[in-house]
């Protein structure tokens, strides 16, 4: 696969939240060149307390990343037609893949009725599987333990 | 319906003419675009400067500084030594990377193929949720690092529905060294030979 790019510097990070009641809530991870995963989890309902850990990952994990971000195309999308981040939350994507740096933001996506009535429905839907996809890596392995 | 992100930095990575720096200037969005590479990249290994994308380079100031204020506690790590490459034990046990998994491919080719190594406590084969398919990869958690180890020395490059895996350690103690990148973290790691080069 090509835009692989096996080489070359990997970096992505992901973060949605929002600032409301219960304070600042917001998911984070992010996988570093280093191989060095970080993840943060603050909930502040019930007195949820902050969950941040990191981890290192073998290269063969970044080299599986690198191809499913590349699969996914999400590089060639524009988060210029997204919906704007707004009072509900936030969610912001930066992902440096060879030599290009992507940082897209938009506002939450409750589910893919909303990825559907947007204006670039396609782009959309891209970036929320390859989320879908990261988050449900990352959590597997940090909030169950035991669990993978 | 007026769009002023319009005219902010818009390519296509087909389009060379682009690779020209004249791209988006007076654009908010250009101007602070190398801070934030050296910011991730540690000032890595290329110099060329990245075509970046995006709103999130608008009020980059202003998000760094929030991201840092975010990440900067303390994060626990699993592994409380550090240092250098060598596989991690994850909380319960030792977990190893499939690669190149069929998309049709179920548990059971899995756990039929892995299971002769040792007791697998956890089997995660992830679907792509827009298809319906395996994603392509599987994380299996083994009780014991001589069954994990051995699954990996002898699956590694087998196949599985024809179509060839890879097999190797998911976690590491430490950071992974790379080609022409210059580490400047003071924290020796011997360079052992390291695992597998990709």
């Amino acid at each position: 696969m090509a835009e692989g790019d096996e080489s070359g510097e990997f970096y992505l990070r992901y973060y949605v939240g929002h600032k409301g009641k219960f304070g600042h809530e917001f998911l984070e991870f992010e996988f570093r060149p280093d191989g060095k995963l970080r993840y943060a989890n603050n909930s502040n309902y019930k007195n949820d307390t902050m969950i941040r850990k990191e981890v290192f990952l073998t290269p063969a994990v970044l080299k599986e990343c690198r191809r499913i971000v590349a699969y996914s195309e999400i590089m060639k999308e524009d988060d210029n037609n997204w919906p704007e981040p707004d009072r509900v939350g936030r969610q912001e994507l930066e992902i440096v893949m060879g030599n290009e740096h992507i940082s897209f933001t938009t506002s939450k996506i409750g589910s893919l009725m909303d990825v559907q009535t947007s204006k670039d429905p396609e782009g959309l839907r891209i970036f929320y599987y390859l989320v879908q996809s990261g988050v449900l890596f990352t959590e597997d392995y940090f909030t169950a333990p035991g669990k993978i | 319906m007026a769009n002023v992100e319009a005219e902010a930095v818009d390519f296509e990575p087909e389009e060379d003419d682009l690779m020209d720096e004249d791209i988006g200037d007076g654009s908010p969005n250009r101007a602070a675009a190398p801070r934030l590479k050296s910011a991730i990249t540690g000032g890595g290994s290329s110099s060329a400067p990245k075509k970046t994308k995006g709103r999130g380079f608008r009020d980059e100031v202003t998000a760094e500084a929030e991201r840092n204020a975010r990440m900067s506690a303390r994060f626990d790590s699993l592994d409380s030594e550090g240092g250098g490459p060598g596989p991690e034990r994850s909380i319960e046990g030792w977990i190893v990377l499939v690669t190149g998994v069929h998309e049709e491919a179920q548990e059971d080719d899995l756990q039929n193929s892995f299971g002769d190594y040792g007791e697998i406590k956890n089997l995660h084969l992830n679907l792509d949720r827009r298809t319906g398919f395996v994603k392509g990869y599987a994380l299996i958690e083994f009780e014991k690092f001589e069954d994990a180890q051995r699954a990996i020395s002898e699956l590694d490059g087998t196949q599985i529905l024809t179509q060839t895996i890879n097999v190797d350690w998911a976690f590491s103690k430490g950071p992974f060294r790379r080609r022409n990148m210059r580490r400047r973290s003071p924290r020796g790691h011997r360079s052992r030979s390291p695992r597998r080069r990709f």
